[in-house]
């Protein structure tokens, strides 16, 4: 490990959050470590991608969010679920990542400072013989691993993946299970919105599931039981899953 | 300023003069036109890939329409028939700023919000260019509405060299963050991009811009130069890159072409028209060549 706490712990206390009259979160207590990857899951209008949002400061709430830094604030990497760009614009992946990353208009090209990190990042999701395509080119999966690479750039101290897996393929899961593997073991903070239970069950060190109220949170093995998550899934998806 | 336009004219006047430049540029009414076509031109075609981009083109619809309201009350507050620019500017922006506010806060959808205003400000323009019409020569509208050549003055031109200036500052030191937080507002969040002032930067920037070429491309025409050549670049680029510099080149040909060509032939067309039809014939031509590539 070069720093195990390069992340911060990340906690929320007693979070809550209405949209208008509908409670989407009630009560929420979480904490997450340095170098540890922390899952969340729960079934879909559950809240969780509204608690990632929370926890962003992107969304006004009752209750404390702290990002209590080892040092000064570091950098946060976010991945959202996807990203909606207009077929028609002819945006190539060296683009996005360039607009994500740099102050350099992207339109100029990507600047010569960081263009053999962002180089070295896109081979490293199997993506630098793609980076003349353009985005909406992309299969999902592909699109999913340039979204994971952006937020690669600066490398984050916390790292929040909010369901980036949704259509991503087996080679694509491997690249991120093993990068998120790295990050791990230099003391980043990760937070990510999953739903391959079993996934989850093989790399969290903690899981938290979420469906409007904590249902249950703690390690993996120890709490994902059938009957747990039979009380929030249905009975098909998680046989198959476990 | 003047010095520097006068060097400007007196140079093109006599390479017309020496045949070297079509005949129309040795009247200095032309060469004023001409210099605002290289001001808007690569301005609005630069700033329209962001408004294509961000799927924005019928908010700049609304926002031309909005200068013809600011028009008509400048004109009815005691400004200058000729450059009602006080009431012009305030008015755009605030239509800008209070629409924008609208669409964050009010949670409807974006196009029945913009085509509400822009049918209210179109309504409210109209009306009260009624009012207006009584007391001036409606010709003078026709310039504003569809774009003259013969009006631009040496202030017209200062002030497009002070808007265009802002722009490309503007513009250019924030295009990453714009386009960004157009793509994913959540992503641009966590990049440091306060997406909702950007957001009302932007379109600040639009009604700028906008207000500020209404004298040459009128104001029912204006925001087509923003979106026809972005539009027509998107047909042909494969990357930003070119986006951007086939925008700005259609642009700036279309403005020119526009303002030169029918003192050219000798035809009666108003200078707004004149450069929308050539930036469609530009549109039409690079549909044609992405249809077959895509054969």
């Amino acid at each position: 490990m070069n720093n195990p706490t390069r992340g911060p712990i990340v906690t929320c206390s007693n979070l809550s959050m209405n949209f208008g009259k509908n409670r989407v979160l009630d009560g929420i207590d979480f904490i997450a470590n340095p170098g540890e990857l922390h899952c969340i899951i729960g079934p879909n209008g559950g809240g969780k991608s509204t608690f990632i949002k929370a926890i962003l400061g992107q969304m006004h709430h009752d209750g404390k969010i702290v990002l209590d830094w080892p040092s000064a604030p570091g950098k946060i990497g976010y991945v959202p679920q996807n990203i909606e760009v207009d077929k028609t614009v002819p945006l190539t992946v060296e683009n996005f990542i360039a607009l994500c990353v740099q102050d350099q208009p992207a339109f100029f090209g990507v600047s010569k400072k960081i263009k053999t990190e962002i180089d070295r990042i896109l081979a490293r999701v199997n993506m630098q013989s793609k980076k003349k395509l353009l985005f909406s080119e992309l299969s999902g999966g592909e699109r999913q691993r340039v979204l994971f690479a952006q937020a690669l750039i600066p490398s984050p101290d916390l790292l929040i993946l909010d369901e980036p897996m949704n259509s991503i393929d087996r080679t694509g899961a491997a690249i991120f299970s093993e990068l998120i593997g790295e990050l791990k073991a230099q003391g980043v903070t990760v937070i990510w919105v999953h739903h391959d239970l079993a996934q989850v069950r093989e790399m969290a060190d903690q899981v938290t599931c979420i469906n409007r109220e904590i249902i249950f949170h703690g390690v993996p093995s120890e709490v994902m039981d059938e009957k747990h998550l039979l009380e929030i899934f249905t009975a098909q998806p998680v046989r198959e899953a476990l | 300023m003047e010095m520097i336009y006068d060097l400007f004219r007196h140079t093109i006047q006599n390479l017309a003069q020496n045949g070297l430049l079509p005949n129309s540029l040795t009247y200095t009414f032309v060469i004023n036109a001409l210099l605002c076509a290289l001001l808007i031109g690569p301005t609005l075609g630069a700033i329209g890939t962001l408004v294509v981009a961000k799927r924005m083109a019928f908010f700049s619809s609304a926002i031309g329409n909005a200068a013809l309201t600011g028009i008509a009350i400048g004109i009815i507050l005691g400004e200058p028939v000729a450059s009602p620019y006080v009431s012009l500017f305030a008015f755009a922006i605030l239509f800008a700023i209070f629409l924008n506010f609208s669409r964050n806060r009010s949670g409807m959808s974006h196009d029945t919000l913009i085509g509400v205003f822009l049918a209210a400000s179109l309504a409210v323009g109209s009306t009260l260019m009624l009012s207006v019409t009584k007391k001036i020569n409606v010709h003078i509208l026709d310039n504003f509405l569809f774009g003259s050549i013969i009006t631009a003055s040496s202030s017209d031109i200062t002030l497009l060299v002070v808007a265009v200036g802002f722009a490309v500052f503007i513009g250019m030191k924030n295009y990453n963050r714009f386009l960004l937080s157009g793509l994913n507002p959540s992503l641009a969040a966590v990049r440091q991009v306060p997406v909702m002032k950007y957001d009302y930067i932007f379109v600040i920037l639009i009604a700028l811009i906008t207000v500020a070429s209404v004298k040459i491309v009128g104001a029912v025409l204006v925001e087509a130069l923003l979106i026809i050549p972005a539009a027509a670049a998107r047909n042909i680029s494969r990357s930003l890159k070119s986006f951007v510099i086939w925008s700005v080149l259609i642009s700036t040909v279309s403005a020119v072409t526009g303002i030169l060509l029918p003192m050219q032939l000798e035809l009666s067309v108003p200078t707004g028209g004149a450069i929308i039809i050539v930036a469609t014939l530009f549109f039409i031509a690079t549909l044609i060549i992405r249809m077959i590539r895509r054969q």
